[in-house]
Protein backbone atom coordinates (compact mmCIF):
# COMPACT_ATOMS: atom_id res chain seq x y z
CA UNK A 1 0.00 0.00 0.00
CA UNK A 2 3.30 2.47 0.00
CA UNK A 3 3.60 4.64 -2.34
CA UNK A 4 6.64 7.06 -2.02
CA UNK A 5 6.69 10.28 -4.12
CA UNK A 6 8.81 9.78 -7.04
CA UNK A 7 10.80 12.00 -8.34
CA UNK A 8 8.95 14.66 -10.70
CA UNK A 9 11.59 13.41 -13.62
CA UNK A 10 11.44 9.83 -12.69
CA UNK A 11 7.67 9.70 -13.39
CA UNK A 12 8.07 11.85 -16.80
CA UNK A 13 10.64 9.41 -17.76
CA UNK A 14 9.09 6.19 -16.18
CA UNK A 15 5.38 7.03 -16.94
CA UNK A 16 4.76 9.30 -20.06
CA UNK A 17 1.67 8.53 -20.42
CA UNK A 18 0.25 9.32 -17.21
CA UNK A 19 -0.34 13.05 -17.30
CA UNK A 20 0.32 15.02 -13.82
CA UNK A 21 -2.93 17.55 -12.82
CA UNK A 22 -1.15 18.85 -10.30
CA UNK A 23 2.23 18.49 -8.99
CA UNK A 24 3.76 19.74 -5.66
CA UNK A 25 7.68 20.08 -4.86
CA UNK A 26 9.41 20.60 -1.75
CA UNK A 27 6.07 22.95 -1.34
CA UNK A 28 6.30 25.13 2.07
CA UNK A 29 3.62 27.39 3.28
CA UNK A 30 4.53 29.75 6.13
CA UNK A 31 1.70 31.89 8.50
CA UNK A 32 4.45 34.31 9.86
CA UNK A 33 6.51 32.05 11.96
CA UNK A 34 4.25 29.35 11.41
CA UNK A 35 4.84 26.85 8.95
CA UNK A 36 1.71 24.61 7.79
CA UNK A 37 2.86 22.93 5.44
CA UNK A 38 6.56 22.08 5.18
CA UNK A 39 8.44 20.06 1.97
CA UNK A 40 5.21 18.63 0.03
CA UNK A 41 5.95 16.70 -2.57
CA UNK A 42 3.08 14.82 -4.02
CA UNK A 43 2.27 14.10 -7.51
CA UNK A 44 -1.81 14.45 -8.76
CA UNK A 45 -2.13 12.14 -11.52
CA UNK A 46 -4.83 13.03 -13.90
CA UNK A 47 -7.99 12.29 -13.78
CA UNK A 48 -8.20 10.03 -10.81
CA UNK A 49 -10.53 10.83 -7.09
CA UNK A 50 -8.11 11.72 -4.45
CA UNK A 51 -9.34 12.25 -1.08
CA UNK A 52 -7.13 14.00 1.53
CA UNK A 53 -7.55 12.74 5.22
CA UNK A 54 -5.71 13.99 8.26
CA UNK A 55 -5.38 15.15 11.82
CA UNK A 56 -7.45 18.46 12.14
CA UNK A 57 -5.30 21.54 11.53
CA UNK A 58 -2.36 19.20 9.52
CA UNK A 59 -2.62 21.55 6.68
CA UNK A 60 -5.44 19.93 4.28
CA UNK A 61 -7.53 23.45 3.49
CA UNK A 62 -4.04 24.75 3.17
CA UNK A 63 -2.92 22.78 0.55
CA UNK A 64 -6.20 23.06 -1.37
CA UNK A 65 -5.69 26.76 -0.96
CA UNK A 66 -1.82 26.51 -2.06
CA UNK A 67 -3.01 24.73 -5.72
CA UNK A 68 -5.72 27.05 -6.02
CA UNK A 69 -3.12 29.89 -6.09
CA UNK A 70 -4.76 31.92 -3.02
CA UNK A 71 -2.17 31.94 -0.80
CA UNK A 72 1.45 31.58 -2.22
CA UNK A 73 3.98 29.00 -1.68
CA UNK A 74 7.18 30.50 0.53
CA UNK A 75 9.26 28.03 -0.84
CA UNK A 76 9.03 25.31 -3.58
CA UNK A 77 7.28 24.52 -6.54
CA UNK A 78 3.51 24.03 -7.28
CA UNK A 79 2.28 23.17 -10.90
CA UNK A 80 -0.85 22.67 -12.33
CA UNK A 81 -1.25 20.77 -15.41
CA UNK A 82 2.85 22.07 -16.36
CA UNK A 83 1.35 25.58 -15.34
CA UNK A 84 1.54 27.73 -12.50
CA UNK A 85 -1.27 28.12 -9.95
CA UNK A 86 -1.83 31.75 -11.01
CA UNK A 87 -1.65 30.95 -15.04
CA UNK A 88 -3.92 27.61 -14.22
CA UNK A 89 -6.51 30.14 -12.25
CA UNK A 90 -5.97 32.91 -15.02
CA UNK A 91 -7.28 29.86 -17.44
CA UNK A 92 -9.85 28.27 -15.45
CA UNK A 93 -8.08 24.91 -15.24
CA UNK A 94 -9.82 24.29 -11.60
CA UNK A 95 -12.75 25.05 -9.61
CA UNK A 96 -12.99 25.35 -6.16
CA UNK A 97 -16.24 23.86 -3.53
CA UNK A 98 -16.24 25.26 0.10
CA UNK A 99 -18.08 23.30 2.65
CA UNK A 100 -20.31 26.17 2.86
CA UNK A 101 -21.93 26.51 -0.54
CA UNK A 102 -21.28 29.93 -1.04
CA UNK A 103 -23.57 30.90 -3.11
CA UNK A 104 -24.77 34.35 -3.82
CA UNK A 105 -28.55 34.85 -1.69
CA UNK A 106 -29.57 37.44 -4.27
CA UNK A 107 -29.13 35.01 -7.16
CA UNK A 108 -31.23 32.11 -8.29
CA UNK A 109 -30.17 28.74 -8.17
CA UNK A 110 -29.32 29.31 -12.05
CA UNK A 111 -27.88 32.73 -11.87
CA UNK A 112 -25.70 31.00 -9.66
CA UNK A 113 -24.20 28.46 -11.42
CA UNK A 114 -23.66 31.45 -14.18
CA UNK A 115 -21.97 33.43 -12.59
CA UNK A 116 -18.06 31.86 -13.34
CA UNK A 117 -19.47 33.09 -17.17
CA UNK A 118 -20.27 36.49 -16.03
CA UNK A 119 -16.99 37.20 -14.36
CA UNK A 120 -14.61 38.68 -17.16
CA UNK A 121 -16.55 38.37 -19.73
CA UNK A 122 -17.50 42.24 -20.63
CA UNK A 123 -13.34 42.27 -20.17
CA UNK A 124 -12.43 39.99 -22.78
CA UNK A 125 -11.31 37.06 -20.83
CA UNK A 126 -11.55 34.34 -22.88
CA UNK A 127 -14.05 32.13 -20.27
CA UNK A 128 -13.92 29.01 -21.48
CA UNK A 129 -17.21 27.15 -22.09
CA UNK A 130 -18.30 24.07 -20.58
CA UNK A 131 -19.99 21.41 -23.18
CA UNK A 132 -22.99 21.39 -20.83
CA UNK A 133 -24.61 24.63 -20.34
CA UNK A 134 -25.94 26.22 -16.73
CA UNK A 135 -29.31 24.25 -17.26
CA UNK A 136 -27.81 21.19 -18.26
CA UNK A 137 -25.67 21.12 -15.17
CA UNK A 138 -28.51 21.61 -13.01
CA UNK A 139 -30.16 18.71 -14.36
CA UNK A 140 -26.90 17.01 -13.80
CA UNK A 141 -26.85 17.76 -9.91
CA UNK A 142 -30.46 16.86 -9.70
CA UNK A 143 -32.30 19.97 -9.58
CA UNK A 144 -34.06 20.26 -12.34
CA UNK A 145 -37.45 22.72 -11.82
CA UNK A 146 -35.30 24.48 -9.20
CA UNK A 147 -33.37 26.64 -11.43
CA UNK A 148 -35.50 29.68 -10.10
CA UNK A 149 -35.12 29.23 -6.43
CA UNK A 150 -33.28 31.49 -4.53
CA UNK A 151 -30.68 29.61 -1.77
CA UNK A 152 -32.56 29.98 1.16
CA UNK A 153 -35.14 28.08 -0.56
CA UNK A 154 -32.83 25.31 -0.86
CA UNK A 155 -32.25 22.62 1.88
CA UNK A 156 -28.29 22.43 2.77
CA UNK A 157 -27.70 19.41 0.59
CA UNK A 158 -29.75 21.29 -2.94
CA UNK A 159 -27.57 24.74 -1.94
CA UNK A 160 -24.52 22.28 -2.15
CA UNK A 161 -25.35 20.89 -5.45
CA UNK A 162 -25.93 24.60 -6.66
CA UNK A 163 -22.20 24.96 -6.00
CA UNK A 164 -20.77 21.92 -7.52
CA UNK A 165 -22.80 22.45 -10.77
CA UNK A 166 -21.19 26.07 -10.75
CA UNK A 167 -17.89 24.62 -10.36
CA UNK A 168 -18.46 22.64 -13.23
CA UNK A 169 -19.82 25.49 -15.49
CA UNK A 170 -16.19 26.30 -16.98
CA UNK A 171 -15.40 22.18 -17.49
CA UNK A 172 -12.55 22.22 -15.00
CA UNK A 173 -9.72 19.98 -15.97
CA UNK A 174 -9.21 19.86 -11.89
CA UNK A 175 -12.04 20.09 -8.98
CA UNK A 176 -10.63 21.16 -5.73
CA UNK A 177 -13.21 19.92 -3.18
CA UNK A 178 -12.88 21.09 0.80
CA UNK A 179 -15.53 19.43 2.91
CA UNK A 180 -18.22 19.64 0.52
CA UNK A 181 -20.43 17.31 2.36
CA UNK A 182 -19.06 17.92 5.74
CA UNK A 183 -22.17 19.75 7.38
CA UNK A 184 -25.19 17.46 5.76
CA UNK A 185 -26.82 14.53 7.09
CA UNK A 186 -25.91 10.78 6.07
CA UNK A 187 -28.54 10.50 4.09
CA UNK A 188 -27.73 13.06 1.91
CA UNK A 189 -24.23 12.65 2.00
CA UNK A 190 -24.59 9.19 0.95
CA UNK A 191 -26.83 10.38 -2.11
CA UNK A 192 -24.09 13.32 -3.26
CA UNK A 193 -21.16 10.51 -2.94
CA UNK A 194 -22.99 8.78 -5.11
CA UNK A 195 -24.08 11.52 -7.26
CA UNK A 196 -20.39 13.05 -7.51
CA UNK A 197 -18.74 9.61 -8.57
CA UNK A 198 -21.59 9.62 -11.19
CA UNK A 199 -19.85 13.13 -12.14
CA UNK A 200 -16.06 12.46 -11.97
CA UNK A 201 -16.88 9.31 -14.21
CA UNK A 202 -18.56 11.41 -16.74
CA UNK A 203 -16.47 14.16 -17.10
CA UNK A 204 -13.22 12.41 -16.24
CA UNK A 205 -12.47 15.49 -14.27
CA UNK A 206 -9.41 15.35 -11.56
CA UNK A 207 -10.81 15.64 -7.76
CA UNK A 208 -8.93 16.59 -5.00
CA UNK A 209 -11.53 16.02 -2.32
CA UNK A 210 -10.95 17.22 1.73
CA UNK A 211 -13.10 14.78 4.29
CA UNK A 212 -12.77 13.98 8.20
CA UNK A 213 -14.50 11.04 7.42
CA UNK A 214 -12.64 7.83 6.19
CA UNK A 215 -15.12 5.65 5.40
CA UNK A 216 -16.35 8.69 2.93
CA UNK A 217 -12.27 8.63 1.78
CA UNK A 218 -12.34 5.10 1.10
CA UNK A 219 -15.84 5.59 -0.48
CA UNK A 220 -14.74 8.06 -3.41
CA UNK A 221 -11.60 7.84 -3.33
CA UNK A 222 -9.26 5.85 -5.73
CA UNK A 223 -6.12 7.22 -3.72
CA UNK A 224 -5.93 8.43 -0.06
CA UNK A 225 -3.50 11.10 0.81
CA UNK A 226 -3.50 10.49 4.43
CA UNK A 227 -1.16 13.95 5.87
CA UNK A 228 0.43 14.35 9.54
CA UNK A 229 0.37 17.33 11.71
CA UNK A 230 3.19 19.27 13.14
CA UNK A 231 4.22 20.65 10.65
CA UNK A 232 1.85 19.33 7.72
CA UNK A 233 3.76 17.06 5.75
CA UNK A 234 2.55 13.87 3.80
CA UNK A 235 2.16 10.59 5.70
CA UNK A 236 1.36 8.09 2.64
CA UNK A 237 -0.52 8.17 -0.33
CA UNK A 238 -2.68 4.79 -0.24
CA UNK A 239 -4.09 3.29 -3.67
CA UNK A 240 -8.01 2.06 -3.17
CA UNK A 241 -8.36 -1.56 -5.18
CA UNK A 242 -12.28 -1.41 -4.86
CA UNK A 243 -13.91 -2.64 -8.01
CA UNK A 244 -15.59 0.37 -10.02
CA UNK A 245 -18.29 1.53 -9.87
CA UNK A 246 -18.26 1.83 -6.20
CA UNK A 247 -21.82 1.16 -4.37
CA UNK A 248 -22.78 1.86 -0.86
CA UNK A 249 -23.13 -1.58 -0.96
CA UNK A 250 -19.19 -2.18 -1.14
CA UNK A 251 -19.03 -0.40 2.32
CA UNK A 252 -20.27 -3.23 4.33
CA UNK A 253 -17.37 -5.68 2.66
CA UNK A 254 -14.32 -7.10 4.45
CA UNK A 255 -12.46 -5.14 1.76
CA UNK A 256 -13.50 -1.72 2.48
CA UNK A 257 -13.77 -2.27 6.33
CA UNK A 258 -9.94 -3.19 6.30
CA UNK A 259 -8.92 -0.22 4.43
CA UNK A 260 -10.89 2.03 6.85
CA UNK A 261 -8.94 0.08 9.28
CA UNK A 262 -5.53 0.32 7.82
CA UNK A 263 -6.10 4.17 7.20
CA UNK A 264 -7.41 4.66 11.28
CA UNK A 265 -4.30 2.87 12.35
CA UNK A 266 -2.14 5.30 10.19
CA UNK A 267 -4.25 8.03 10.99
CA UNK A 268 -3.34 7.81 14.61
CA UNK A 269 0.31 7.77 13.86
CA UNK A 270 0.23 11.24 12.10
CA UNK B 1 -54.04 6.05 2.41
CA UNK B 2 -53.49 8.80 -0.79
CA UNK B 3 -57.57 9.26 -0.45
CA UNK B 4 -57.34 10.25 3.19
CA UNK B 5 -54.33 12.71 2.50
CA UNK B 6 -56.32 13.95 -0.35
CA UNK B 7 -58.97 14.89 1.24
CA UNK B 8 -57.91 16.25 4.95
CA UNK B 9 -54.90 18.07 2.92
CA UNK B 10 -56.73 20.77 1.52
CA UNK B 11 -58.82 20.90 4.61
CA UNK B 12 -56.04 21.27 6.83
CA UNK B 13 -54.17 24.33 4.69
CA UNK B 14 -57.67 26.02 4.65
CA UNK B 15 -57.89 25.75 8.29
CA UNK B 16 -54.32 27.51 8.67
CA UNK B 17 -55.05 29.76 6.05
CA UNK B 18 -58.18 31.03 7.84
CA UNK B 19 -56.38 30.47 11.71
CA UNK B 20 -53.48 33.28 10.00
CA UNK B 21 -55.94 35.14 8.51
CA UNK B 22 -57.48 35.67 11.67
CA UNK B 23 -54.17 35.97 13.95
CA UNK B 24 -53.84 39.34 11.48
CA UNK B 25 -57.05 40.47 11.65
CA UNK B 26 -56.85 40.63 15.51
CA UNK B 27 -52.96 42.23 14.71
CA UNK B 28 -54.33 44.77 13.24
CA UNK B 29 -57.71 45.45 15.89
CA UNK B 30 -56.14 45.29 18.75
CA UNK B 31 -53.57 48.57 18.34
CA UNK B 32 -56.75 50.39 15.98
CA UNK B 33 -59.53 49.80 19.43
CA UNK B 34 -56.59 50.76 21.45
CA UNK B 35 -55.92 54.24 20.06
CA UNK B 36 -59.50 54.88 19.09
CA UNK B 37 -60.21 54.09 23.16
CA UNK B 38 -57.69 56.86 24.11
CA UNK B 39 -58.64 59.51 21.48
CA UNK B 40 -62.22 58.19 23.37
CA UNK B 41 -60.58 59.24 26.39
CA UNK B 42 -58.63 62.22 25.54
CA UNK B 43 -62.61 63.55 24.13
CA UNK B 44 -64.02 62.62 27.45
CA UNK B 45 -60.94 64.15 29.69
CA UNK B 46 -61.02 67.47 27.82
CA UNK B 47 -64.42 67.87 27.89
CA UNK B 48 -65.22 67.04 31.36
CA UNK B 49 -62.55 69.02 32.77
CA UNK B 50 -63.13 72.07 30.67
CA UNK B 51 -59.58 72.12 29.31
CA UNK B 52 -59.12 75.70 27.25
CA UNK B 53 -59.09 74.49 23.99
CA UNK B 54 -55.89 76.30 23.62
CA UNK B 55 -53.81 74.44 26.17
CA UNK B 56 -55.42 71.15 25.04
CA UNK B 57 -58.06 70.96 21.75
CA UNK B 58 -60.42 67.99 22.08
CA UNK B 59 -60.31 65.57 19.41
CA UNK B 60 -63.33 66.72 17.37
CA UNK B 61 -61.83 70.83 17.14
CA UNK B 62 -58.40 68.85 15.54
CA UNK B 63 -60.85 66.91 13.10
CA UNK B 64 -62.53 70.19 12.04
CA UNK B 65 -59.68 71.81 12.19
CA UNK B 66 -58.22 69.56 9.56
CA UNK B 67 -61.19 69.62 7.57
CA UNK B 68 -61.57 73.31 7.51
CA UNK B 69 -58.05 74.40 6.77
CA UNK B 70 -57.47 71.49 4.71
CA UNK B 71 -56.33 73.79 2.15
CA UNK B 72 -53.85 75.37 4.37
CA UNK B 73 -52.36 72.40 5.22
CA UNK B 74 -51.82 71.15 1.78
CA UNK B 75 -50.69 74.10 0.62
CA UNK B 76 -47.65 73.66 3.52
CA UNK B 77 -47.65 70.23 3.05
CA UNK B 78 -46.15 70.32 -0.38
CA UNK B 79 -42.55 72.31 0.43
CA UNK B 80 -42.04 69.97 3.24
CA UNK B 81 -42.56 67.04 0.97
CA UNK B 82 -39.97 68.79 -1.66
CA UNK B 83 -37.54 69.36 1.32
CA UNK B 84 -38.06 66.35 2.63
CA UNK B 85 -37.25 64.05 -0.76
CA UNK B 86 -34.57 66.55 -1.88
CA UNK B 87 -32.77 66.38 1.17
CA UNK B 88 -33.33 62.32 1.84
CA UNK B 89 -31.99 61.99 -1.69
CA UNK B 90 -28.76 63.99 -1.69
CA UNK B 91 -27.78 62.69 2.10
CA UNK B 92 -28.38 59.19 1.27
CA UNK B 93 -26.46 59.68 -2.28
CA UNK B 94 -23.49 61.10 -0.49
CA UNK B 95 -23.81 58.92 2.10
CA UNK B 96 -23.66 55.77 -0.15
CA UNK B 97 -20.86 57.43 -2.39
CA UNK B 98 -18.69 58.54 0.56
CA UNK B 99 -19.00 54.95 1.78
CA UNK B 100 -17.92 53.74 -1.41
CA UNK B 101 -14.75 55.50 -1.26
CA UNK B 102 -14.20 54.60 2.53
CA UNK B 103 -14.05 50.70 1.61
CA UNK B 104 -12.27 51.24 -1.21
CA UNK B 105 -9.56 53.24 0.41
CA UNK B 106 -8.29 53.02 3.43
CA UNK B 107 -6.31 56.60 2.82
CA UNK B 108 -9.56 58.35 2.38
CA UNK B 109 -11.24 56.43 5.39
CA UNK B 110 -8.11 57.72 7.43
CA UNK B 111 -8.83 61.22 6.54
CA UNK B 112 -12.21 61.75 6.42
CA UNK B 113 -14.15 59.16 9.13
CA UNK B 114 -13.59 61.33 11.91
CA UNK B 115 -14.65 64.41 10.57
CA UNK B 116 -18.12 62.30 9.62
CA UNK B 117 -18.13 61.46 13.72
CA UNK B 118 -17.41 65.12 14.30
CA UNK B 119 -20.56 65.97 12.27
CA UNK B 120 -22.71 63.56 13.42
CA UNK B 121 -21.88 65.02 17.32
CA UNK B 122 -23.73 68.57 16.13
CA UNK B 123 -27.00 68.10 17.54
CA UNK B 124 -28.99 69.28 13.96
CA UNK B 125 -30.93 71.92 15.96
CA UNK B 126 -27.76 73.76 17.11
CA UNK B 127 -26.56 73.96 13.01
CA UNK B 128 -29.89 74.90 11.55
CA UNK B 129 -29.42 78.23 12.29
CA UNK B 130 -26.50 78.19 11.33
CA UNK B 131 -27.09 76.79 8.19
CA UNK B 132 -29.94 79.14 7.37
CA UNK B 133 -27.47 82.24 7.68
CA UNK B 134 -25.45 80.46 4.45
CA UNK B 135 -28.11 79.38 2.47
CA UNK B 136 -30.53 81.95 3.14
CA UNK B 137 -34.28 81.49 3.83
CA UNK B 138 -34.91 79.37 0.25
CA UNK B 139 -35.57 75.83 0.41
CA UNK B 140 -31.35 75.02 -0.29
CA UNK B 141 -31.01 75.49 3.63
CA UNK B 142 -33.68 73.00 4.33
CA UNK B 143 -32.86 70.06 1.87
CA UNK B 144 -29.15 70.72 3.72
CA UNK B 145 -30.45 70.19 7.16
CA UNK B 146 -32.56 67.31 5.81
CA UNK B 147 -29.53 65.59 4.42
CA UNK B 148 -27.22 66.22 7.06
CA UNK B 149 -29.49 64.19 9.54
CA UNK B 150 -29.99 61.34 6.86
CA UNK B 151 -26.09 61.47 5.87
CA UNK B 152 -24.60 59.87 9.10
CA UNK B 153 -26.82 56.21 9.63
CA UNK B 154 -26.38 55.54 6.26
CA UNK B 155 -22.92 56.07 5.77
CA UNK B 156 -21.86 53.90 8.62
CA UNK B 157 -24.48 51.40 7.75
CA UNK B 158 -23.46 51.11 3.77
CA UNK B 159 -19.83 50.67 4.61
CA UNK B 160 -20.63 47.91 7.03
CA UNK B 161 -23.14 46.62 4.02
CA UNK B 162 -20.22 46.68 1.56
CA UNK B 163 -17.72 44.68 3.83
CA UNK B 164 -20.70 42.07 4.28
CA UNK B 165 -19.53 39.91 2.35
CA UNK B 166 -18.04 36.49 3.90
CA UNK B 167 -14.31 36.16 2.97
CA UNK B 168 -15.34 32.49 1.23
CA UNK B 169 -16.99 34.57 -1.16
CA UNK B 170 -13.64 36.48 -1.58
CA UNK B 171 -12.31 33.45 -2.22
CA UNK B 172 -14.66 32.53 -5.13
CA UNK B 173 -13.83 35.34 -6.58
CA UNK B 174 -10.15 35.03 -6.16
CA UNK B 175 -10.21 31.97 -8.18
CA UNK B 176 -12.66 33.39 -10.81
CA UNK B 177 -10.37 36.24 -11.56
CA UNK B 178 -12.54 38.34 -10.56
CA UNK B 179 -11.56 42.26 -11.20
CA UNK B 180 -12.28 44.62 -8.89
CA UNK B 181 -14.86 46.16 -9.89
CA UNK B 182 -16.74 43.12 -10.79
CA UNK B 183 -16.13 41.86 -7.10
CA UNK B 184 -17.91 45.14 -6.06
CA UNK B 185 -20.56 45.31 -8.50
CA UNK B 186 -21.45 41.79 -8.80
CA UNK B 187 -21.03 41.15 -4.88
CA UNK B 188 -20.44 44.18 -2.43
CA UNK B 189 -23.35 46.33 -3.60
CA UNK B 190 -26.05 43.97 -3.95
CA UNK B 191 -24.68 42.12 -0.67
CA UNK B 192 -24.85 45.59 1.36
CA UNK B 193 -28.59 46.33 0.08
CA UNK B 194 -29.92 44.88 3.14
CA UNK B 195 -27.79 47.47 5.17
CA UNK B 196 -28.55 50.49 3.13
CA UNK B 197 -32.63 49.58 3.24
CA UNK B 198 -32.35 49.44 7.03
CA UNK B 199 -30.92 53.03 7.15
CA UNK B 200 -33.17 54.04 4.51
CA UNK B 201 -36.06 53.64 6.72
CA UNK B 202 -34.33 55.28 9.36
CA UNK B 203 -33.64 58.76 7.12
CA UNK B 204 -37.32 58.63 5.55
CA UNK B 205 -38.28 59.43 8.84
CA UNK B 206 -35.54 61.87 10.07
CA UNK B 207 -35.81 63.83 6.90
CA UNK B 208 -38.82 65.00 7.24
CA UNK B 209 -37.64 66.16 11.06
CA UNK B 210 -34.92 67.73 9.20
CA UNK B 211 -37.12 70.05 7.10
CA UNK B 212 -39.23 70.95 9.43
CA UNK B 213 -36.34 71.61 11.87
CA UNK B 214 -35.32 73.68 8.74
CA UNK B 215 -38.76 75.78 8.67
CA UNK B 216 -38.97 76.95 12.02
CA UNK B 217 -35.46 78.37 11.88
CA UNK B 218 -36.81 80.53 8.98
CA UNK B 219 -39.58 79.82 6.39
CA UNK B 220 -42.93 81.30 5.48
CA UNK B 221 -44.18 78.52 4.19
CA UNK B 222 -44.15 74.35 4.99
CA UNK B 223 -45.51 72.15 8.07
CA UNK B 224 -42.67 73.31 10.19
CA UNK B 225 -43.59 76.91 9.70
CA UNK B 226 -47.28 76.38 10.08
CA UNK B 227 -46.24 74.94 13.27
CA UNK B 228 -44.65 77.90 14.98
CA UNK B 229 -47.53 80.01 13.07
CA UNK B 230 -50.48 78.21 14.48
CA UNK B 231 -48.07 78.28 18.25
CA UNK B 232 -47.74 81.86 18.65
CA UNK B 233 -51.50 82.39 17.52
CA UNK B 234 -52.65 79.83 20.30
CA UNK B 235 -54.16 78.06 17.45
CA UNK B 236 -54.33 74.65 19.03
CA UNK B 237 -56.85 72.64 16.70
CA UNK B 238 -54.50 73.73 14.25
CA UNK B 239 -51.38 72.72 15.06
CA UNK B 240 -52.16 69.13 16.47
CA UNK B 241 -53.91 68.82 12.76
CA UNK B 242 -50.11 70.43 11.38
CA UNK B 243 -48.85 67.72 13.56
CA UNK B 244 -50.61 64.98 12.46
CA UNK B 245 -50.03 66.15 8.59
CA UNK B 246 -46.62 65.88 9.44
CA UNK B 247 -46.59 62.80 10.89
CA UNK B 248 -48.63 61.42 7.94
CA UNK B 249 -45.95 62.68 5.92
CA UNK B 250 -43.12 60.25 7.95
CA UNK B 251 -45.69 57.23 7.47
CA UNK B 252 -45.46 57.79 3.74
CA UNK B 253 -42.05 58.05 3.31
CA UNK B 254 -41.31 55.13 5.60
CA UNK B 255 -44.21 53.02 3.44
CA UNK B 256 -42.70 53.69 0.41
CA UNK B 257 -39.18 53.00 1.75
CA UNK B 258 -40.28 50.04 3.35
CA UNK B 259 -42.06 48.65 -0.35
CA UNK B 260 -39.24 49.50 -2.46
CA UNK B 261 -37.14 47.38 -0.16
CA UNK B 262 -39.93 44.30 -0.68
CA UNK B 263 -39.82 44.58 -3.97
CA UNK B 264 -35.69 44.65 -4.23
CA UNK B 265 -34.38 42.76 -1.11
CA UNK B 266 -35.98 39.34 -2.26
CA UNK B 267 -33.92 37.23 -0.13
N1 LIG C 1 -4.71 32.39 7.43
C1 LIG C 1 -4.04 31.74 8.40
N2 LIG C 1 -3.26 32.41 9.27
C2 LIG C 1 -2.59 31.77 10.23
N3 LIG C 1 -2.61 30.44 10.43
C3 LIG C 1 -3.37 29.71 9.61
C4 LIG C 1 -4.13 30.32 8.55
N4 LIG C 1 -4.80 29.35 7.88
C5 LIG C 1 -4.47 28.18 8.50
N5 LIG C 1 -3.62 28.40 9.52
C6 LIG C 1 -3.04 27.37 10.39
O1 LIG C 1 -2.44 26.40 9.56
C7 LIG C 1 -2.70 25.11 10.06
C8 LIG C 1 -3.37 24.28 9.00
O2 LIG C 1 -4.67 24.78 8.80
P1 LIG C 1 -5.71 24.09 7.81
O3 LIG C 1 -5.06 23.90 6.50
O4 LIG C 1 -6.94 24.90 7.84
O5 LIG C 1 -5.94 22.70 8.52
P2 LIG C 1 -6.98 21.54 8.13
O6 LIG C 1 -6.13 20.36 7.83
O7 LIG C 1 -7.79 21.28 9.34
O8 LIG C 1 -7.78 22.00 6.98
C9 LIG C 1 -3.53 25.25 11.31
O9 LIG C 1 -2.69 25.14 12.44
C10 LIG C 1 -4.10 26.65 11.19
O10 LIG C 1 -4.23 27.22 12.47
MG1 LIG D 1 -9.86 22.47 6.77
Amino acid sequence: MMEAKNSLQGQKVGAPDKALAASLTDATVRFGTFTAIDGLNLDIEEGAFYTILGPSGCGKSTMLRLVSDLIPAAAGDVSIFGKTTEQARLAREFAFVFQDATLLPWRSALKNVELPLEIGAKRGVDVPLGSRSPRELLELVGLKGREDALPHELSGGMRQRVAIARALVCQPKLLLMDEPFGALDEMTRDHLNLQLLDIWRETGTTILFVTHSIAEAVFLGQKVIMMRAHPGRLREVVDIDLPEPRTIKQRDQQEFTAYCGYLRDLLETC
Amino acid sequence: MAVAENITMPDLEAAERAEARRRKVVSTAVPLGTAAALILLWQLGVKLFGVPTYVAPAPSDVAVAFVEKFDILLMNFWPTLMESVAGFAVGNIVAILIAVAFVHSRHVTMAFFPIAVFINTIPILAIAPILVLIFGPGITAKVVIAALICFFPTLVNMVRGLQAISPQALELSRILSASKSEVFWKMRLPASLPFLFSALKISATTSVIGAIVGEWVGADLGLGALIIDATFNFNSPLLYATVFMSSGLSVLMFALVTLAEKLIVRW
